[in-house]
């Protein structure tokens, strides 16, 4: 018994700990946030203009944490900056909840190297 | 040699400059270079650690966005240790080349 309650809290520190990792933003809300992104990222969060990064199926934890270096300056770009100075932590989960539910073109190098 | 002669010959002058300037890059030399990236970029939700977060998905990314990116940790506008060590080895005609093969790899 005594080891069942010690496992079990195990698994629940567990389940808590990987909730956090997890976004857990809202596609919806999302939608409706993220337009003012689409003039160079594409509602269909595929950029026309290369400069522009796609974003569609991008990892949705990925997205978050560019936000927020974006935001607070880590990654320096005065485009980013200026549109993430007003996003709160709940819209850019929002967002990135959005843009990485979108059918994407991109992919992982996997089979994608010489020799593959 | 007429003058018109002369005005065509710097016309194909001009042209060949431009098309030179603009360097498409080498995707079979992207290639061969990016058998590096493969070892974080090339595993499906391969995280980063501290902080925790999966590293991107970088085939299919457009052209101009990769050459920026690289150019920015080569600069310190975007601070990653690893990728700042990686960029660094890379030559402009490497980020060149790496970015026309991953932007020819979209789905």
């Amino acid at each position: 018994m005594k080891r069942a309650l010690t496992l079990f809290s195990f698994g629940a520190m567990l389940a808590f700990a990987s909730a956090h990792v997890l976004a857990n933003g809202n596609i919806e809300n999302g939608k409706k946030k993220a337009a003012t992104c689409f003039a160079c990222h594409g509602a269909d969060g595929n950029s026309v203009d290369p400069q522009y990064p796609r974003l569609a199926g991008q990892y949705n934890a990925y997205l978050v944490q560019v936000l927020h270096e974006y935001k607070d300056g880590q990654r320096n770009n005065a485009i980013m900056k200026g549109m993430d100075a007003t996003l709160s932590d709940q819209d850019i989960e929002d967002i990135a909840a959005y843009f990485s539910s979108l059918p994407t073109k991109l992919d992982t190098l996997k089979g994608h190297i010489q020799g593959d | 040699m007429t003058r018109l002669q002369l005005l065509g010959l710097a016309a194909a002058t001009a042209l060949f400059a431009a098309a030179s300037a603009h360097a498409e890059g080498d995707k079979a030399a992207g290639r061969t270079l990016v058998y590096t990236c493969a070892g974080c970029h090339g595993v499906p939700g391969y995280t980063n650690a501290y902080p925790q977060y999966p590293v991107p998905k970088i085939a299919g990314q457009n052209e101009q966005y990769i050459i920026n990116a690289l150019h920015g940790y080569q600069s310190g506008d975007r601070t990653h240790p690893t990728m700042g060590a990686q960029a660094q080895s890379l030559s402009d005609k490497d980020i060149q080349n790496i970015a026309a093969y991953l932007s020819s790899l979209a789905k």
